[in-house]
């Protein structure tokens, strides 16, 4: 597998983490120790000022038949503001994760998910049959009830200020390794 | 493999300790491999006889305020028992407390003395769990309660547990 | 701790005969029985907010309908709502004013908010949250006036009819008669309501009317799309048994229930069994006869599959939970001398007799005994066995060599492990339940002196009986 690991200006990246395949980490995204992400059925982009905390895995799965599988292999694209929980799995590989979605602690998100935006996926919530979440559902509870709630998710700016700040006297991070801005992305962001 | 300390702490070596210097293990306290404690975001501190299993997460909370945010100190009792891999972003966790394992304790929860959190519950943000209560599930409630002996079986169950503690040594 | 995460595999015989564990049984000092939580008396002691650990005097509680006053729980998931504060800036353009602090509750589980039902924020943190009124509570004042009108009505007839047989069983002139105090007079020297008002209350009371036009419900009533986001679960609707909201977007926060503090009482002595302090985060007790700490504890360490008709090996761990030496004998259950005919002493009948007037017939209970289908019996050592006192320090100290012999395996202060046989019935059927059972006779010192007379410590000979459950029986 190739390894191209990306990582813009302004981004903390622990270098206690596993990073495997095409990967490309937005500007002012956190990265705690013990995360896994692993691109193995295409490349990986995550946009600015995600949080993905500890344990906390996102596949990029490969087809599982081979006559599915895109050439070139469809990027998986996650949104800015999007926040990873201890311990959650992501494995869509439905090209696009909105913004400021909430995945909780030790939440599961399979292969046919599709998620909008402003999205809360609760604590230990499984999600494994083919879905479309519309934007600013809240799924919660071991029966999965959900709800749409009336604003997106706040954001977590003040905490990222907090993290990329003190993050630096405890850990080995890695290095940004890219200067300009990638010009796949969308232009709603304000990276530096 | 098995850091062994004056005070009587056994912490594996494949745990992640961040911000040690933040971390207060206050004696004979177990932290099982692959667990992890962040000392980087806030203070941590056990009393004695906690056991911390394998690849739980021990994580202070934070907080909002109007004027940026801060993360809260995470205080834990004496005689506290924490599943394989659950998490607490507990603010307070009180003594004789017993979480099993797949727990997710959601931020800035405080769980008062002799309390129990079943296998796989979920408490939400913000809960308090009072004293001698018994919680289950996802969100978790108080389903029963605990027999007045709580602390005393709590305390043989951790003092046990350590006495008889036996680190693997596959390194 | 066994006892939280693992099921009961030993369990006591109350003396009311319910199968508990250790853990759930007290043991009264007093009548010197085990008691469990059916066979006792419980008391509410304080009433108290679970959330914010404000505690509530009885009667205040009684007027907020056990709700706390400041805690919230949220319609929609009922976990307990936060009070979040946000900036609100003035819309009518008022610039220049710095921007006031504005409160609403917010749930962090399903992400609930009190503007979602358009509840508007409020300028201070607690209380003040407006109150869904429900449209009958006239009715329901009506309606309670009425029935305590009526309890009051029936509490009066029945003292007279007290009074009446009195009158006419003894020959004594009354203090009405002697007085000519009426019982009117009475009730109104003591504040109580005249028994003219509460049968105006009676009188004045129109009972409600079944009525025959409903309203038509809407034409698209079957047709139209069902949003089941906007509609209420069943749960969200009996949370809030007045109003039953049948749309999301009428719900509203419901004031979060009490919790109780409470303490057990015997029934037959009216001593406490336990009792817990006051202040809610405290969990120590001021009273606590736990059998716990009073009764021998058996514990299984390990056993033999079950055969039927053959033999097995158990082992077993007894300690002694008390400050005393204690003698044990196992027996068989059927061996155990029947205590339950009670030598009453004269001081018990007589406080009986006095006690006419106590209803006591609420605090009989009355015992069963359970039928223990047990799969075989255990092969019991004929000798006592001597278990040493409870010695927390004990720990510290060097192990002395124990007395092992064929019974006893080892011996550790307080503790020690038995090895017994088990001998499983012929006939005992593969995959049903193996039971076996056997009690303990055991000395105990009870010092707490019955009486202020009796100043020396008085030493028993108690009995228990204990069901082990071994599994399965297996081929």
């Amino acid at each position: 597998m190739s390894q191209n690991i990306k990582i813009l200006p302004g981004a903390t990246v622990c270098e206690d983490c596993t990073l495997e395949g095409d990967i490309t980490i937005g500007g002012g995204t956190v990265i705690h120790p013990r995360v896994t992400i692993i691109a193995e059925g295409g490349p990986i982009i995550i946009a600015e000022y995600c949080i993905i905390e500890e344990y906390a895995t996102i596949i990029h799965k490969k087809a599982e038949k081979a006559e599915t599988q895109e050439t070139p292999p469809k990027p998986l694209f996650i949104g800015a503001h999007n926040v990873f929980e201890v311990a959650c799995k992501l494995e869509s590989s439905f090209g696009h994760i909105g913004e400021s979605n909430v995945f909780e602690c030790r939440s599961f998100v399979g292969v046919d998910v599709k998620i909008g935006s402003g999205c809360v996926i609760g604590a230990a919530c499984q999600l494994t049959v083919p879905q479309t979440l519309a934007d600013n559902t809240v799924i919660w509870g071991s029966e999965h009830h959900n709800r749409e709630a009336l604003e997106k998710q706040p954001t977590q700016l003040l905490q990222l200020d907090f993290l990329s700040k003190v993050m630096p006297n405890y850990h080995r991070l890695r290095k940004p390794n890219m200067h300009k801005r990638l010009p796949s992305r969308p232009s709603q962001d304000t990276a530096k | 493999m098995l850091k062994r300390q004056a005070s009587g702490n056994k912490v594996s070596r494949q745990t992640v300790l961040c911000g040690s210097q933040n971390i207060v293990l206050h004696g004979k306290v177990i932290v099982q491999s692959e667990a992890i404690i962040r000392g980087d975001l806030a203070n941590v501190k056990t009393g004695r006889f906690c056991i911390i299993s394998k690849g739980s997460v021990i994580r202070p909370p934070f907080k909002k305020f109007s004027k940026g945010v801060a993360f809260f100190p995470l205080q834990m009792g004496d005689h506290v028992f924490i599943g394989e891999n659950t998490v607490v972003n507990a603010a307070v966790v009180g003594s004789y407390v017993y979480i099993g394992k797949n727990v997710v304790i959601g931020r800035r929860c405080v769980l008062k003395d002799c309390c129990m959190i079943e296998d796989n519950s979920v408490l939400p943000a913000e809960t308090i769990v009072p004293s001698f209560a018994r919680y289950s599930g996802n969100p978790a409630k108080l389903i029963t309660t605990l027999p007045e002996a709580t602390p005393d079986l709590m305390t043989e169950f951790t003092k046990s547990y350590y006495q008889h503690f036996l680190p693997t040594t596959v390194s | 701790m066994a006892y939280l995460t693992q099921p009961d595999y030993v369990k006591y015989i109350c003396s009311c005969g319910q199968l508990k564990p250790i853990t759930n049984l007290y043991f009264c000092r007093h009548c010197l029985k085990i008691r469990c939580g059916f066979c006792i008396c419980h008391e509410v002691d304080s009433h108290y907010c679970a959330n914010c650990l404000e505690n509530m005097p009885s009667s205040e509680a009684r007027l907020k309908k056990n709700r706390c006053s400041s805690c919230f729980a949220c319609p929609s998931c009922f976990h307990t709502l936060s009070t979040r504060a946000t900036l609100a800036r003035d819309p009518a353009g008022g610039d220049g004013k710095p921007p006031k602090k504005m409160y609403y509750l917010s749930c962090f589980n399903c992400r609930w908010t009190s503007r979602d039902v358009g509840i508007p924020d409020q300028p201070v943190a607690s209380g003040g949250w407006p109150e869904r009124t429900n449209p009958f509570t006239s009715r329901f004042n009506q309606l309670l006036e009425y029935y305590k009108a009526i309890a009051q009505q029936e509490k009066q007839e029945k003292l007279d009819k007290e009074r009446k047989k009195f009158v006419t069983r003894g020959k004594y002139i009354n203090l009405t008669d002697k007085t000519g105090l009426t019982g009117a007079m009475a009730r109104n020297i003591a504040g109580l309501p005249s028994s003219e008002s509460s049968s105006t209350v009676i009188s004045n009371f129109v009972p409600s009317q079944a009525s025959a036009d409903v309203e038509e419900l809407p034409e698209d009533y079957h047709l139209k799309e069902i949003d089941l986001k906007q509609i209420t679960r069943m749960s969200q609707r009996t949370s809030c048994p007045e109003l039953q909201p049948s749309l999301a977007s009428r719900l509203s926060p419901r004031p979060r229930a009490l919790c109780v503090k409470r303490s057990q009482r015997c029934r037959a002595c009216d001593h406490n069994l336990t009792k817990p302090e006051y202040n809610p985060g405290s969990v120590k007790f001021k009273i606590e006869l736990l059998a716990f700490y009073h009764v021998p504890e058996v514990k299984i360490i390990s056993y033999e599959t079950i055969k039927p008709g053959g033999t097995s090996a158990l082992l077993l761990k007894l300690s002694n939970p008390t400050a005393h030496e204690m003698t044990i004998r196992m027996l068989q259950p059927e061996d155990v001398p029947d205590t339950e005919e009670e030598h009453k002493t004269i001081e018990k009948t007589l406080e009986k007799s006095l006690s006419l007037e106590k209803d006591v017939s609420w605090n009989a209970c009355f015992p069963r005994r359970p039928p223990p289908s047990r799969a075989g019996s255990v092969g019991l050592p004929a000798v006592s066995l001597t278990l040493a006192q409870r010695d927390d320090a004990a720990e510290y100290d060097d192990e002395p060599p124990g007395d092992n012999d064929d019974i006893i395996l080892w011996r550790k202060s307080n503790k020690l492990a038995l090895r017994l046989k088990l001998t499983t019935d012929p006939e005992a059927r593969v995959g049903t339940d193996a039971y076996f059972s056997f009690a303990i006779q055991y000395s105990y010192r009870n010092t707490v002196p019955p009486s202020a007379t009796v100043v020396q410590h008085s030493d028993h000979t108690l009995y228990t009986t204990v069901i082990l459950d071994l599994g399965k029986v297996c081929e």
